[in-house]
């Protein structure tokens, strides 16, 4: 109670002092969300919010697990020095709360932490992966509902033109590379030599080739996350098509070499290749580095 | 015999044939045909000649080879019980792969063996001391491998959480996967078998002699101490090998000695030929199981996932069979003093009181260690975390006194009878069926789940008068089950899989303000029961005559007390995820103490148990900071080690 009354106080302080400022509100999943100034001390809890923040250029306080991040993620990079707030299913929170955020963004399954985080400072929360919307429309969405809270709706929109641009050039690329006659591809991530994810409807991975222009080769139903699970020798069923496989795969060697994996239709007819670690649960701007990433494997193989 | 013989081949035949039905599609004499020599040429054949035709070797092999382990170690133990699973070496084996997988990854891709075997053997040196000469044949050594695997376990998920990623691979390893994509699993195995089995044969006239018992075999010239040494150590090195290649299958090396036996197997070499074929034959028809089964679901199923299905109610049915109504257990841990003054319990009170400030005022933060009371926020957040931990310990003691009292077996607890697994099987078997968050699951599910067990213990239980053989065991069968289940999640993969597995390890992370008011009330409320029911806690551990003789309905009396340690344990439960080791040792250190009457035992062992659990939560929030390890793992690690440390130092 004190707290909030002290926040409220704060705020009206900051309404007097910047009268330039207008108040914002934006629509998080929970609903209207207002803010009377924009925040500058942001921490992101997932990897998905990390990404639109650091492509809006919101400079960021601290986010969970920035060394996996590094290895999964990849793309956008973060800045040298982002404070480190432990795992993403269980973030610190006591942590948190000492570094004095004035916003902590949070998505999908971090929702039920909202109400610890709301004591410490506002929380914005998003749906971004569910099987009631298609996951790429929603990241832009929440993408712009961003943009607005930091006033930075003119960089969002310049950037996701910009990102509409240079996937239709990755296309005109996978055209040229492959003639008239596209082939249908689908992106996998091996697992371990047993087990393999196929990414299906409701995808990053899917959105991707279908902006490049690329139906599924192995169509799969949406999910909430887009990816169905499988057992590797399935995928020897596949007649035609292409697959490619996003990496990292710490089993790469071992499977790479078996009969059982050359012996696959794809395997035999050169229509497969490995994609750069790209991250498969993230935003619209995933979406392009993975088909860069995407592209890039293609053009290795014979059209 | 030779018929005995001619059914385990014609039950392995027709193993092997229903496997080589259900894995692949190929007709019958194509498959014929590319078995003795035909060049695979389409997918299909590649996947026949590669994959399925080695797994079904694998499957035969490692069948044998838990078999013949499971039989070397129930004639070597001269116990029917005893098999790598239940005396928790395929634990040992597991974590010493893990831990080798993690800290030493180069040698333990070229030496993975070698890190399961001592695992292993480290274990079963553990196991004989703790059992010790007397417990060898009987439960006490069950019990034991039973709390090495808790303690295992814990430090799996320990070892998984700090490297989240890397072991990430390892899940479906660990569920005892026998998926094969060539040959090289097979080639490396059979040799290696192989080099043990002159061995096991060697061994089979000095076993044989020593069930004449000691003195009569060493009349004879069997020198005990090294045929028993090196029988073990054949048995540990045939898990070892096949745990480091296939991850852990449970049951096999139960179920094939004990069929073996009721088969009419006398001597001991006939007891460990059949126990390899049988063995073979049902490894490879759980496999055609799990095989079956994949075809009705996109995820796989873990071979060893079907084995402990099919294994758990076969052990729970042998262990009805064979035990009998007062197996009690010679089981005696260090004396202590005899008794324990009020101030020396309010100074333990004192020190309790201490640690928990402790908890709320040393902490780490960004800048380092700090010695504070926290601000009002961080009050805010840490009290429903330390006071869940609190609580939690007092309710899991408190349930181990009475279930101590009551069984009259320093072994028995919550945990080690089954019902924290029963409480956690139904929390997370609704979970996947329902498709919602493990987190949300409310205490009824829990206190269902308990209840179950609770029903299972006394239908058990009432026939052989509560045995504490029967409770144990039905403890002991029912983690399995819950761990087989609880594969079949993680084999599904998705991030359902680390939520399982994070919740399973007992953390007090996502513990709300309401529900850590909710678990304290209800601590309190359970101590005030106990000390009310002082005087049935005191009588029931005189004997059940003696209780009678003055006045008190035993039946009657242990029903309320399985009923209240059930509902106690489905409380924690549900709120904290399974903790172990806390009932389990805090009566003990109680007792040690010198509070042996009821009431001063309740009131010690309440506040051991909150420190214990306190203390291994603030652990769990500094030692990774600002990540975290869960409260209930801590605890049974410490608890765990402690316990271990106990026994070993136990007078003989």
């Amino acid at each position: 109670m004190q707290s909030i009354s002290r926040r409220a106080v704060l705020a009206g302080l900051l309404a007097v002092a910047t009268p330039a400022f207008a108040q914002t509100t934006i629509t998080d999943s929970r609903g209207a969300q207002t803010f009377d100034a924009i925040p500058q001390r942001v921490i992101a809890l997932s990897w998905a919010v990390v990404e639109q923040l650091v492509e809006l250029d919101v400079p960021l306080l601290a986010v969970a697990d920035p060394e996996g991040y590094g290895l999964w993620v990849v793309q956008p990079a973060l800045e040298p020095g982002v404070e480190n707030v432990g795992r993403r299913n269980e973030p610190n929170v006591e942590r948190i709360a000492e570094l004095k955020p004035d916003l902590i963004v949070i998505s999908d399954d971090q929702g039920e932490l909202a109400p610890v985080l709301e004591r410490i400072a506002p929380v914005v929360h998003f749906t971004l992966f569910s099987l009631d919307h298609d996951n790429a429309a929603a990241t832009r969405t929440s993408y712009l509902e961003l943009a607005r809270l930091f006033n930075r709706e003119e960089l969002a929109r310049e950037r996701l033109a910009g990102l509409d641009a240079h996937l239709a050039a990755l296309r005109g690329k996978v055209e040229r590379h492959f003639g008239p006659d596209l082939p249908k591809v689908t992106a996998i991530s091996l697992m371990d030599q047993a087990r393999v994810r196929v990414h299906g409807g409701n995808s990053t991975s899917e959105a991707a080739l279908l902006a490049l222009g690329l139906d599924p080769a192995f169509p799969q139903p949406a999910t909430t996350w887009g990816f169905v699970q499988k057992r590797v020798e399935q995928l020897g069923t596949l007649e035609d098509g292409i697959i490619l496989n996003i990496e990292p795969f710490p089993d790469a060697e071992l499977l790479f070499a078996s009969p059982l994996w050359n012996a696959m239709p794809f395997v035999r007819a050169g229509r497969f290749a490995r994609v750069k670690p790209s991250w498969t649960f993230g935003g619209a701007f995933s979406i392009g580095y993975l088909a860069e990433a995407f592209t890039e494997a293609l053009l290795t193989i014979e059209p | 015999m030779t018929t005995r013989i001619a059914l385990c081949l014609i039950a392995l035949l027709a193993a092997t044939l229903i496997h080589l039905g259900v894995s692949s599609p190929l007709p019958l004499a194509q498959k014929w045909a590319l078995a003795t020599g035909l060049d695979p040429d389409l997918f299909e054949e590649v996947r026949f000649y590669h994959s399925v035709l080695p797994r079904l070797a694998m499957a035969l092999l490692a069948g044998a080879a838990l078999g013949l382990s499971g039989a070397i170690m129930q004639e070597a133990t001269q116990n029917r019980l005893a098999s790598p699973m239940t005396l928790g070496v395929s634990a040992g084996a597991r974590v010493g792969f893990y831990a080798a997988t993690v800290f030493v990854p180069g040698l333990a891709a070229a030496y993975g063996e070698w890190f399961a075997l001592a695992g292993a053997s480290a274990t079963m040196v553990l196991v004989l001391a703790i059992a010790g000469r007397q417990g060898i044949g009987g439960l006490p050594i069950v019990l034991a491998g039973m709390a090495l695997n808790l303690l295992l376990s814990a430090v799996a998920v320990a070892l998984i959480i700090m490297n989240e990623f890397y072991v990430r691979h390892l899940f479906v390893w660990g569920a005892g996967d026998l998926t094969q994509i060539d040959w090289q699993g097979v080639s490396w195995l059979w040799p290696r078998l192989l080099a043990a089995l002159p061995f096991a044969l060697l061994l089979a006239r000095p076993l044989t002699l020593l069930r004449l018992g000691e003195q009569g075999a060493s009349a004879r010239g069997v020198p005990i101490v090294q045929v028993l040494g090196l029988a073990l150590l054949v048995a540990l090195w045939l898990t070892a090998t096949v745990v480091a290649i296939v991850g852990v299958i449970g049951f096999i090396g139960l179920i094939a000695p004990n069929i073996a036996r009721m088969a009419g197997a006398r001597s001991t070499l006939d007891r460990l030929a059949t126990s390899i074929a049988l063995g073979a034959a049902l490894m490879v028809g759980t496999d055609a199981i799990a095989l079956y089964g994949s075809n009705f679901t996109a995820d796989m199923i873990p071979s060893g996932a079907t084995a402990a299905l099919v294994g758990a109610p076969a052990l729970i049915w042998l262990a009805a069979r064979q035990m009998k109504a007062r197996d009690h257990l010679r089981f005696f841990l260090p004396k202590g003093r005899d008794r324990m003054s009020v101030p020396a319990l309010c100074l333990l009170a004192l020190v309790a009181a201490g640690l928990l400030a402790a908890s709320f005022a040393v902490a780490v933060t960004g800048e380092g260690w700090r010695v504070e009371w926290p601000s009002e926020l961080v009050f805010a957040l840490r009290w429903p975390r330390i006071a869940a931990s609190a609580a939690a310990g007092i309710a899991m003691a408190i349930a181990g006194v009475v279930l101590q009292r009551l069984i009259r077996n320093p072994l028995a607890s919550p945990d080690i009878m089954g019902m924290t697994s029963g409480a956690t099987l139904a929390l997370v078997a609704s979970a996947i069926l329902a498709g919602g968050s493990i987190h949300e699951s409310g205490p009824g599910i829990a206190i269902l789940g308990s209840a179950a067990v609770l029903g299972l213990l006394i239908l058990f239980g009432r026939r052989t008068d509560y045995a504490p053989g029967i409770m144990a065991l039905a403890g002991i069968s029912l983690a399995a089950l819950l761990d087989a289940i609880v594969q079949f999640a993680i084999a599904g993969g998705g991030e359902q899989a680390f939520a399982i597995i994070g919740w399973m390890s007992g953390s007090t992370y996502r513990v709300q303000a309401d529900q850590a008011m909710l678990l304290a009330l209800g601590a309190v409320t359970f101590l005030v029961l106990g000390l009310i029911a002082r005087r049935p806690l005191t009588l029931i551990i005189a004997g059940d005559a003696l209780a009678g003789s003055r006045g008190l309905s035993v039946p009657a009396a242990r029903l309320g007390m399985l009923v209240f340690s059930a509902t106690v344990t489905a409380a924690v439960t549900s709120v904290m995820g399974p903790i172990s080791f806390v009932g389990l040792i805090s009566p003990h250190l109680a007792s040690l103490l010198g509070a042996r009457r009821a009431a001063h035992q309740l009131f010690a062992a309440a506040l051991i148990g909150m420190s214990l659990l306190t203390v291994s939560d603030w652990l769990g929030r500094s030692v990774l900071y600002p990540a975290q390890l869960p409260a209930g793992t801590v605890a049974a690690i410490i608890g765990g080690s402690y316990f271990i440390l106990l026994l070993a130092r136990r007078p003989r």
